[in-house]
C-alpha cells in the first residue's frame, strides 16, 4: 500500500511537470474554451447524427469554412475546396464536381462511392489524397496553430484535425428554403405555378418515376444506380469498390436540390442542360446488362414524354432552387 | 495490493451474478431470421435464373420490405405482441434478425405477423427519418405512406427475346391496405428462462403464385397504382414464409 501511495504522489508530480513544462512559449497564452455549435435544421429535415468524437462548435466550424476557403491545403497553394465547389452554384461546378449541400445526412461520397461513412471519412480522404495537404505549412502558419487550439485544444495540427475541422463547417451547408420547400413548410406557404404542380405528380408517380431515387426530403436515395447512360458503361463506377461486376456503371444518385445550378450533369458531365437530361429520361435510355429494375421502360428507350410532361418536369426542377442558401453571408468566403 | 486484487474479484463476482440472474428472470428475447430463397435455394442476386409459374425466367436484383404487428401466441390464446416495425433489406445482414425482448415464459404455439405496415403507421411521417425509411416513403399525391415491399428484377418476356424489369412495389395503392398475414403454426417453442432463434424463410416465387399465377408481362414493371396486382400480391402472400428452426440458445 505504501509503494501504492508513493507510485501515486510520483505519477502527480510527473502530470504537474509535464504540463507546466510545456507553458513557457511566446506570445499570447492559448486559450481552449469551444462554445457549442447549433446547426440550424430546419423542421422538416430529419435529425443530423454527430460524430461523438467531434461535436459542432463555433471554433470549428469557423476553422473548417476558413480552411474550405484557403488553398493552404494544396501543397503548391495553387487551389482550395472552394476553387471548384462555388457557393453561387451550390457549391459544385461543371464538370460532374458533386455539390456540397446536406452533406451531413450522406453516407455514401464520390460518384463510385469510394469513400463511406461520415463528412470526418471523407474529410480525410480530401486532405491525406485528394489534396495531400502539407501539415506543417499549417503548423508554421501566423494563426493556424492558435485557430485549431481553440477548437481542439491540441497544439499538434493534423490531417485527422484539418478534417474534423472541414466536417464540422460542411455539416451546416444546409439548403433547405426552395420555392417547393416553401410550399409546403413555408410560413406562409407560397403557390407553385401549374406547370411545376403537374411536375411534380410527374416527378412523384410512376409516370415519371424519379422519386425513387431521387426522392425524400433530399431528393437523393444517397445509392449507386446504372441508369442506362450507355450499353457497355466504359466506367466501372460502383463497381471499382465493390468488385462486383453486377455494379459496373452504377454512380451515386446526385441530389436534385439546386439541380438547376449545377449543370453539366451525369458523373462525366455528358449533358449540358436539363433539357437534355429529360430527353436522355425519355428517348435516349440504352439497355446496359445491370441497368437498374427501376429504369421501368428501358426497352423501349424512356419513358417517352410529351412535350408537356417534359416542360412540367423542368418546371417542377426549377422549384428545387434555394436562392438563399447560395447567397447566405455565413458561408461565404471569410477572406 | 494482494487485498485490491481480491476485493475487486469478488466485486466482479457478485455484479456478474446479479446481472446473469436479471437475464434469467425476466428478459428471455425470442429472435426472428429472416432468410430468403426461391425454390427452397438460397437468393443469389443479379442473375436471370428463377423461373416462374408464368413461365418467365427472371431474376432478383433488390429485396426491401418491413414486417410489424408481430404476436406469439400460447395455446390458451394469451399472446405477446411486440410493436416493432423491423425493416428487412437482403444483403444487409444488421436487418437480418427482430429480436424480440421480454418475453413471458409459456409454450407459444403460434406466430401472426403482417408484411407491410398497418393504417396507423403507413401515413406521412409515420416512420422514424431514417435513411432507409425515407428511401421506403411512397409519395404518390393523395396515398402518402410507405411502401411495405421493393421487390425488384428482370425478366424474359420469352419469345421476343426481350429482357425487361418488374417492380413488385406493395403499398397502399389507392389507400387500400394491401399489407400481407401471416399466420404460422410453431411447435416446441417453449420458453422458459431462455432465448430462442426462429429462423423464418421467406420464399419469394410464393409471391408468384398460389393462389394466383402472377404474370409480369400482364402488370407491367410498375404496379403502384394498379390494385388488381396488389390484390394478387395480398392474396399470394398468405404462403410467403416457412418457419425453418426454433432453437434455444
Amino acid at each position: 500500500m505504501k509503494n501504492l501511495r508513493f507510485g501515486l504522489v510520483a505519477g502527480l508530480a510527473l502530470l504537474l511537470y509535464s504540463a507546466c513544462s510545456k507553458e513557457p512559449e511566446p506570445g499570447p497564452p492559448l486559450v481552449y474554451d469551444p462554445v457549442p455549435y447549433e446547426i440550424d435544421i430546419p423542421s422538416w429535415f430529419p435529425p443530423m447524427t454527430i460524430p461523438p468524437g467531434n461535436p459542432t462548435t463555433v471554433q470549428g466550424v469557423a476553422l473548417g469554412r476558413r480552411l474550405y476557403y484557403d488553398p493552404i491545403l494544396h501543397p503548391a497553394g495553387a487551389t482550395s475546396c472552394a476553387g471548384c465547389h462555388f457557393q453561387e452554384r451550390s457549391f459544385s461546378s461543371g464538370p460532374a464536381i458533386l455539390p456540397h449541400v446536406n452533406l451531413g445526412w450522406n453516407r455514401n461520397f464520390l460518384w463510385n462511392g469510394r469513400v463511406q461513412g461520415t463528412l470526418e471519412d471523407i474529410m480525410y480522404f480530401e486532405v491525406t489524397e485528394f489534396f495531400k495537404t502539407d501539415i506543417s505549412r499549417l503548423q508554421n502558419h501566423p494563426e493556424y496553430p492558435r485557430l485549431f487550439y481553440e477548437a481542439f485544444g491540441i497544439r499538434q495540427i493534423s490531417h485527422e484535425l484539418a478534417a474534423k475541422a472541414l466536417a464540422q463547417w460542411m455539416r451546416t451547408l444546409i439548403s433547405a428554403n426552395s420555392p417547393r420547400d416553401q410550399s409546403i413548410w413555408g410560413v406562409p406557404r407560397i403557390f407553385l405555378p401549374d406547370e411545376a404542380i403537374d411536375g411534380a405528380i410527374i416527378f412523384n408517380t410512376e409516370r415519371g418515376d424519379c422519386f425513387h431515387c431521387h426522392g425524400g426530403i433530399f431528393f437523393t436515395d444517397n445509392q449507386f444506380h446504372n441508369i442506362g447512360l450507355d450499353a457497355e458503361p466504359a466506367e466501372p463506377g460502383y463497381e471499382a469498390v465493390s468488385g462486383n461486376p453486377a455494379d459496373r456503371g452504377k454512380f451515386k444518385t446526385p441530389t436534385l436540390r439546386n439541380i438547376a445550378l449545377t449543370a453539366p450533369y451525369m458523373h462525366d458531365g455528358r449533358f449540358k442542360t436539363l433539357e437534355e437530361v429529360i430527353d436522355f429520361y425519355s428517348e435516349g435510355v440504352k439497355k446496359s446488362p445491370n441497368i437498374d429494375p427501376l429504369m421501368k421502360w428501358a426497352h423501349l428507350g424512356g419513358l417517352h414524354l410529351s412535350a408537356k410532361e417534359k416542360s412540367d418536369l423542368l418546371a417542377f426542377l426549377h422549384t428545387l432552387t434555394d436562392s438563399s442558401f447560395i447567397r447566405d453571408p455565413r458561408f461565404k468566403s471569410p477572406f | 495490493m494482494k487485498h485490491v486484487v481480491i476485493a475487486s474479484a469478488f466485486m466482479a463476482a457478485i455484479f456478474s451474478f446479479l446481472s446473469c440472474g436479471k437475464n434469467k428472470e425476466t428478459e428471455n428475447t425470442v429472435t426472428l431470421r429472416l432468410e430468403h430463397a426461391v425454390a427452397g435455394a438460397p437468393l443469389t442476386l443479379n442473375k436471370i435464373q428463377y423461373q416462374a409459374q408464368s413461365g418467365h425466367r427472371f431474376s432478383v436484383e433488390r429485396l426491401k420490405y418491413y414486417i410489424s404487428n408481430v404476436v406469439l401466441y400460447r395455446a390458451d390464446g394469451s399472446t405477446y405482441e411486440s410493436d416493432a416495425v423491423h425493416y428487412r433489406e437482403e444483403g444487409i445482414a444488421a436487418t437480418a434478425e427482430l429480436a424480440l425482448g421480454d418475453v413471458p415464459d409459456g409454450e407459444y404455439t403460434r406466430l401472426r405477423f403482417i408484411v407491410g405496415l398497418d393504417e396507423t403507421t403507413n401515413k406521412p411521417n409515420g416512420l422514424p427519418p431514417t435513411p432507409e425509411n425515407i428511401n421506403m416513403e411512397w409519395p404518390i399525391p393523395g396515398e402518402e405512406g410507405y411502401h411495405y415491399m421493393k421487390f425488384e428484377g428482370k425478366y424474359d418476356s420469352m419469345g421476343a427475346g426481350v429482357i425487361k424489369s418488374f417492380n413488385l412495389h406493395t403499398g397502399a395503392a389507392k389507400n387500400q391496405p394491401y399489407y400481407v398475414a401471416v399466420d404460422l403454426t410453431l411447435s416446441g417453442l417453449s420458453v422458459d428462462n431462455d432465448n430462442w432463434n426462429i429462423t423464418l424463410q421467406m420464399d419469394l416465387n410464393e409471391w408468384l403464385q398460389n393462389p394466383h399465377t402472377y404474370d409480369f408481362e400482364q402488370f407491367g414493371p410498375g404496379i403502384m397504382t394498379k390494385p388488381a396486382a396488389q390484390q394478387i400480391l395480398m392474396e399470394n402472400g398468405a404462403s410467403l414464409f416457412t418457419v425453418h428452426a426454433a432453437v434455444r440458445e
